[in-house]
């Protein structure tokens, strides 16, 4: 209430000033004469500001002694002095190539960069649309140094962005996202053409300001605007074909058999039974019909085009973006495509020299038709000796000899089908007031909702008959629960948010050298979800009615469910204050205080604050070195949250977990039981972090870079307890760890212009991050075991002093002479159990870094970029998943161990499912070329009607190099789950491009 | 122009107070309503569905299921591991040679399913105590079925472990302090199953006491043939004596004519019955998890997976003319009653009927109610008493050979008694632990080849993972 009163005076106090002034005039051109259009020109301890037009001419109104200051981004801010007898200045900006900006976006608000004292990478938007990027969290890898991609090629999935290492088990681990002041879980939705630019806040002092939602980092985008004067429309589209980088060689068909057989023989020799002698049944016969190539039986060339249009303009009182785009890709899995269609309009209304309202609306429609990337491993595991396809059209099967499907069948669609549609909406409405000079107040209302739809048709009856030639209609049961010989189910999701946000901004500068910015403000959000799920048997198999809910069987046999999640709010107050002396010294604190309903009365408001100071040498006076044209060391700690983890709520049991049938008709009744506790004030997990860093400029900023060293603890990891059997509880979670990050980031960056005609810059990043739980506090910690491979192993283990997402594996110690594998006996105890298990390192790569490099020369421009990373390992889960009879790598085939020629790296021919063992483990360690494009771009004289034409062509992906045997080393999961292990994963593809940008 | 202007600035502050005031001015914003069952949800109008949740557990995996035939039934002469050589069933292949270890998954199962039912009958007793609102007698009979299932789960412990730690009340980690974790005696631990036990008679009404409805729950009748086994199990034969001799007084309970119906459909809760788990297998099911499917016939025809399948031994023993040899076993080839053919290539040349179910033979949850406490038992537990402290045993004992159409016999030792249970209650999870009961089991089994040492296997191990969370507190059995 009293806050409400507070803003509601500042706002009637406000008086309009008036003053009196000469109409000055004039253009703003860059070095080599080309006008720049946009430019900002501020009246100096004013808000009076305009922006150059399309000619880059600019009037304003200012009184002699005036200051303009005269900026655009990426060139030299230039100040100008008002004389009383000159009333047109031309201004000349030089271009700043080594600052992609002067103002950081920091969260609710901006920043000047050379007083920022936290760390932020920033991504410049033009940058994005040089080349050709599906989506912009792909975008991100390799362009900051403590940000890790691992980037994931299936049409339509995002890639997974890791900041600083991870520091939680049980918690969310994926960064937040802010789109235009929405806070989000991914950026998926956002056609990477209209991103501004991409600022990721990496340490405590930048990320508190986001206090419960900040511990893993905040990757924030903003979109373009409005800007010219004139009606700029650009047009842009690319187009490409991408097929797999690497595959793994399997054996043919001959190999396999004699492969096969030699692990047929060789049970028979173990099998006790002597009724067995001489029973080849088992065998598999030589001279085989067919040589399948599982892989490319299911693949196909992937296809891609993009089309991109987006206006833009802006007047005195209205600046106005709009975009479309659409992009489709045939996947290069058989009938795995995806399309998306994105519309954005952005608008800001200058309503009077105090107020401006701005909306920012993006709309995002997107279609897929999901396949299971199980099908790879289908592939991989298939005989070649089956046919994909028999004579008379139908599948082949493998029921004779083991258990893998065809592959060809899901491939095919042939007994299914399946569609999602996807459409999005996110929105920001905000108003600026500008109370008094100094001050001004924002007030945003924003939303995103998305709907989902799942349609999803079985043939189960066609699917039975395809996958074993014996199997017939009088056979196909369905199990008890389940006749239904075919089976739609629909299923609709959708997710609601909405944001408050109100905050002051106070910027001043007082005594001419001290330099006070502050901000403070309360937010408020809600967020929802639901979902609703319908399902009909026997609905009839033709393409245009098997969609359609309406058809089929009208008993009651179908299974509905539906779900409204608990509504989950979050109120908070928010301050922050940055101070600078002369721009040398820099102090700055940020503070959020956070209530989430989603834990429990007492334990739902918690603080989160950071303090940073910095000092840039190269502005004392005493420091006179004409190497160095910045160099600023900068030291920050703070608390940060993550309120993204599992409820504190023990749900009563009931239904099946409950009832039991009493009366002679056994007539259920219904039962109700707890089966855990929780700890009662279980909360945010809190992670404090240490970072120093600093930054650098030199030789005429041609030479610039930062490093940060940093320590990020999560003070409260919160892991699972298992208690004793005895009490009779289920697992439960409690916040008992410790998950300490510790890291050094480095960036360079070289970059000159020779002459008009060639300009170039190099530039890299470098990234160390090393993980582990450094502390457990409770007794009945659990071990949790994961990284399951769907054969009854596991490889994966949680423990003390081990980074999270370590393998826990048996350690082969070579092959004995009968050709089996000779298991380490670790804890010496004679025998091979679980206690010889150890572990090895985690999937989490310690080391990552990044080259680019870009040159234009004339109209010519080549960019390029490699990344890599080094120091972690990966599990061969699709090889170590190995049933009897399913096929084998080439590489192991020709290496085996025979009786003739012993080997002392790859065990004989084997059937048994094979224990998880450092055998399947390989490194990890990659590099990549990411992206190589070169573009042309029109002489200007050539156009007539465009402003601007430039062609390219674009390879992503074209080379890797590295050690995994595998499909791709980058596999993206959670870390006791399929992260690092290739089973069932999309490979890494390669593709080529070429591509057009206009504007006219 | 100027005055526009200002209207227009009114209108628009105006709305972002608008916006403002959608937003709560205070932190009650963030006070939200849970929209699921909580612990609130337990009143004392739900205090019948604390306890309907107790004899839920009878029907988990761990409880009746796998494990628990593993343990009562493979280890024994009974029975073999069965199913195909290569399907072990995880250990099972290991409990039928008795090569027990502590870290066996059939060992930890069972620990771990009786103590997660123990944790949901304590919640029940404990929390239906506390309440002051609700009709006495209902109150009292609730507490005597969760007292009943309690003592049950207890006593199917110290026959597999030996003296089990005795937990009560644990609501909390606040609770799990001093030597909470570590074992009562042998002793001890059957004191209290004879407390609950006894203040379940106290508590319950007689079968035929209960409305039609509530068919299924304890009865008086089902504690006090507990309490005769535990006490036989005690030796306390004079106990045995009279509490199965009330039994057979009450007259509610008689036996089935034909040995082979009592495992059917139709005989489910009838005459014979004294407790038993009610196994419904229609949608929705609430039945014994796969009891059925783990020994159904396999291979070519079979419905199951095959395992504990009677032995040779077992087959050898019946006399000739027991009908109770053909109800017991499905044999390779044989058509069974309701003219399923169990395939002659059959992979097993034998499979357990008892575990049949016919309507719903592949269904996931078995529909067949499992037989836990029936009257031959009583009749058993009469004449084994009497063959030790003196009386009748022939009349109970000959009333069993009656129904399974054999002769009269005059022998009253307690090794006739014993005999005559064997055939009787063979695949009931009786077996293992009445051998061991008897202070045969290493004469029995080891002359049948199965390495039954003295000292060690009259007990399973703790599991080992426990013992580790314990840090030690728990202690091992002798010999593991």
């Amino acid at each position: 209430m009293n806050f409400r009163h507070t803003f509601f005076l500042f706002v009637v106090l406000t008086v309009q000033s008036v003053f009196s002034q000469n109409t000055i005039t004039g253009t703003v051109t860059s070095q080599n004469g080309d006008p720049i259009p946009g430019a900002t020109i501020i009246i100096e301890d004013s808000n009076i500001g305009v922006q150059t037009d399309f000619d880059g001419n600019f009037t304003i109104n200012a009184s002699a002694n005036d200051t303009l200051i005269v900026r655009y981004l990426g060139f030299i801010e230039e100040r100008v002095y008002v004389a009383s007898d000159k009333s047109s200045y031309n201004v000349i900006l030089k271009e700043d190539i080594n600052q992609l900006g002067e103002v950081v976006v920091v969260g609710y608000g901006t920043q000047k960069k050379e007083v920022l004292t936290s760390s932020v990478a920033q991504i410049d938007g033009e940058e994005l649309a040089e080349e050709s990027v599906l989506n912009a969290t792909q975008a991100l890898q390799g362009k900051a140094a403590g940000v890790q991609v691992i980037a994931s090629d299936a049409p339509g999935q995002a890639s997974r962005v890791v900041i600083r290492g991870l520091g939680t088990v049980q918690g969310g681990r994926d960064p937040l996202f802010v789109v235009d002041g929405v806070l989000t879980d991914n950026i998926n939705n956002i056609n990477t053409s209209d991103i501004e630019s991409i600022n990721v806040l990496k340490d405590a002092a930048s990320l508190a300001i986001y206090g419960n939602r900040g511990a893993n980092g905040v990757v924030i985008v903003t979109t373009k605007k409005g800007r010219t004067e004139k009606v700029q429309i650009k047009f842009n589209t690319y187009t490409g074909v991408r097929d797999i980088l690497s595959t793994v060689e399997m054996a043919n068909s001959e190999q396999f058999v004699i492969y096969s057989n030699e692990a047929a023989r060789r049970d028979l020799q173990n099998d006790n039974d002597p009724s067995n002698d001489n029973d080849f049944s088992n065998f598999i016969p030589t001279n085989q019909a067919f040589n399948t190539n599982w892989l490319d039986e299911i693949t196909q060339l992937g296809l891609i085009q993009d089309y991109y249009l987006s206006l833009s303009t802006g007047s005195e009182n209205i600046k106005a973006f709009f975009s479309a785009g659409f992009n489709e890709e045939r996947g290069i899995l058989l009938n795995n495509d995806f399309n998306r269609l994105t519309v954005r309009s952005n608008v800001d209304y200058k309503i009077n020299n105090k107020l401006d309202f701005s909306h920012k609306v993006g709309i995002q429609l997107a279609t897929g038709t999901p396949q299971s990337f199980g099908l790879f491993t289908s592939a991989y595991k298939q005989a070649p000796i089956i046919p994909a396809r028999m004579d008379d059209g139908t599948f082949g099967s493998s029921i004779a000899i083991n258990n893998v499907a065809n592959p060809l069948i899901d491939a095919t669609n042939a007994f299914k089908r399946e569609k999602n549609k996807f459409f999005k909406v996110q929105g920001a409405f905000q108003f600026d007031y500008e109370i008094y000079k100094d001050l001004s107040f924002t007030s945003r209302f924003s939303i995103e909702t998305e709907y989902g739809r799942f349609y999803n048709f079985r043939n189960r009856l066609g699917r039975f008959l395809a996958d074993n030639p014996s199997n017939t209609e009088s056979s196909f049961e369905g199990g008890v629960d389940n006749p239904a010989r075919t089976r739609l189910t629909v299923t609709h999701t959708n997710t609601y948010r909405w944001f408050v946000d109100n905050y002051f901004t106070y910027n001043k500068s007082f005594f001419e050298n001290h330099n006070v910015n502050v901000t403070i403000g309360i937010t408020a959000e809600e967020n929802r979800s639901e979902f609703l799920s319908a399902t009909r048997n026997n609905v009839p198999l033709s393409d245009n009615l098997n969609f359609n809910l309406n058809n089929g069987d009208q008993d009651d046999t179908q299974s509905n469910s539906g779900a409204i999640s608990v509504t989950d709010r979050l109120y908070s107050y928010l301050a922050r204050i940055n101070y600078d002396y002369k721009g040398k010294y820099l102090l700055g604190g940020s503070f959020r205080r956070d209530g989430s309903s989603r834990f429990q009365p007492g334990s739902q408001f918690g603080n989160f604050y950071a303090v940073s100071a910095g000092w840039v040498v190269t502005k004392e006076d005493f420091f006179d070195d004409t190497v160095f044209d910045v160099l600023k060391f900068r030291g920050s700690f703070g608390q940060l949250g993550n309120q993204n983890v599992p409820f504190n709520i023990v749900t009563a049991t009931t239904g099946s977990g409950g009832f039991y049938a009493f009366g002679p008709n056994q007539d259920l009744q219904q039962g109700i039981t707890i089966t855990g506790t929780v700890q009662e004030d279980l909360s945010w997990e809190v992670t404090e972090e240490t970072n120093i860093g600093l930054e650098y400029k030199l030789f005429d900023f041609r030479l610039s870079g930062e490093v940060d060293v940093y320590r990020r603890v999560n003070t409260n990891a919160i892991l699972e307890i298992e208690l004793p059997d005895v009490i009779g509880f289920d697992p439960f979670n409690s916040a008992v760890g410790e998950v300490e990050n510790k890291g050094i980031e480095f960036s360079l960056n070289w970059s000159d212009k020779l002459s008009e005609d060639f300009s170039y810059s190099i530039g890299g990043n470098f990234s160390f991050n090393e993980n582990e739980i450094s502390k457990v506090t409770n007794p009945f910690f659990s071990e949790q075991i994961g990284g399951f491979i769907n054969n009854g192993e596991y490889t994966k283990k949680i423990a003390v002093g081990q980074p999270l997402g370590s393998f826990f594996l048996y350690e082969v110690e070579g092959i004995d002479e009968s050709g089996d594998f000779v298991y380490r006996d670790n804890n010496n105890n004679g025998t091979i159990d679980e206690g010889d298990r150890k572990f090895f390192d985690s999937y989490l790569p310690k080391y990552y870094a990044s080259l680019n490099l870009s040159v234009n020369f004339k109209n010519f421009d080549f960019s390029t970029d490699i990344f890599g990373n080094f120091g972690n390992k990966i599990y061969n889960g699709k090889k170590a998943q190995r049933f009897g009879n399913e096929n084998i790598e080439l590489s192991t085939f020709n290496n085996r161990f025979t009786s003739g020629r012993p080997s002392n790296t790859t065990p004989r021919a084997f059937n048994d499912v094979p224990i998880s063992s450092d055998y399947y483990l390989e490194s990890g360690d990659f590099v990549r070329i990411n992206n190589m494009t070169l573009g042309y771009t029109l002489p200007e004289g050539a156009l007539k009607y465009f402003d601007n034409i430039r062609v390219y062509a674009s390879a992503r992906n074209p080379i890797i190099w590295k050690r995994f045997s595998g499909f791709t080393p980058e596999l993206p999961g959670d870390p006791l789950g399929g992260a690092g292990i290739e089973l069932d994963a999309y490979p890494t593809l390669r593709s080529f491009y070429i591509g057009l940008n206009t504007s006219f | 122009m100027k005055k526009l202007q200002h209207t227009k600035i009114w209108v628009l502050v105006s709305t972002i107070i608008g916006i403002a005031t959608l937003q709560s001015c205070s932190e009650d914003f963030i006070d939200v309503e849970s929209n699921q069952e909580t612990e609130s949800a337990l009143t004392s109008d739900r205090a019948p569905e604390l306890v309907n949740a107790v004899y839920n557990s009878l029907l988990v995996w761990e409880v009746s299921s796998f494990a628990w035939t593993g343990i009562t039934s493979i280890a024994s002469d009974d029975a073999d591991k069965g199913s195909i050589p290569s399907d072990t069933g995880v250990d099972k292949h290991l409990l039928d040679a008795l090569d027990i270890t502590p870290t066996l998954i059939s060992v930890g199962d069972v620990w771990r399913g009786h103590y997660d039912a123990i944790q949901r009958a304590n919640q029940a007793i404990n929390r239906i105590e506390q309440f002051d609102d609700m009709d006495p007698d209902l109150q009292d009979r609730l507490l005597g079925e969760a007292k009943f299932l309690r003592a049950l789960f207890y006593f199917r412990l110290v026959q597999t472990y030996g003296g089990v730690p005795i937990i009560t009340n644990i609501n909390s980690l606040d609770d799990i302090t001093g030597d909470v974790l570590s074992r009562a005696t042998r002793e001890e631990t059957y004191a209290f199953i004879e407390q609950d036990l006894t203040d379940a008679i106290e508590s319950l009404p007689e079968k035929s006491e209960y409305p039609i409805l509530e068919l299924g729950r304890a009865t008086k009748g089902a504690a006090k043939t507990l309490l005769a086994k535990v006490s036989m199990y005690q030796e306390k034969w004079e106990e045995v004596r009279r509490l199965t001799d009330e039994v057979i007084a009450s007259g509610e309970y008689g036996l089935t004519p034909n040995y082979e119906d009592i495992w059917k459909e139709g005989s489910e809760n009838n005459i014979e019955s004294i407790f038993e788990i009610q196994s419904r297998g229609d949608d929705p099911a609430a039945g014994v998890d796969k009891y059925s499917t783990i020994q159904g016939a396999r291979g070519e025809g079979g419905w199951g997976w095959g395992f504990n399948t009677p032995s040779q031994d077992l087959d050898n023993a019946y006399e000739d003319g027991d009908t109770r040899r053909d109800a017991t076993i499905m044999f390779a080839g044989e058509t069974l009653f309701d003219g399923r053919v169990i395939s002659i290539n059959a992979p097993n040349p034998r499979y357990n009927q008892k575990a049949y179910s016919s309507a719903l033979t592949e269904a996931e949850v078995t529909g067949k109610n499992v037989r836990i406490l029936r009257y031959a038992e009583v009749l058993l537990m009469n004449a084994e008493a009497a063959s030790v402290i003196g009386g009748d045993v022939s009349s109970p004992l000959n009333q069993i050979r009656e129904r399974a159409g054999l002769e009269q016999t005059s022998a009253t030792s307690q090794v006739a008694v014993w005999d005559e249970r064997r055939l009787e209650m063979a695949f009931e999870h009786d077996r293992y632990f009445d051998l061991v009961r008897q202070g045969r089991a290493p004469e029995v089994l080891n002359s049948k080849g199965i390495p039954f040492q003295s000292g060690k296997h009259e007990v399973f191990p703790i599991p080992q993972e426990q013992i580790d969370l314990s840090g030690g507190v728990l202690t091992q059995n002798p010999g593991y």
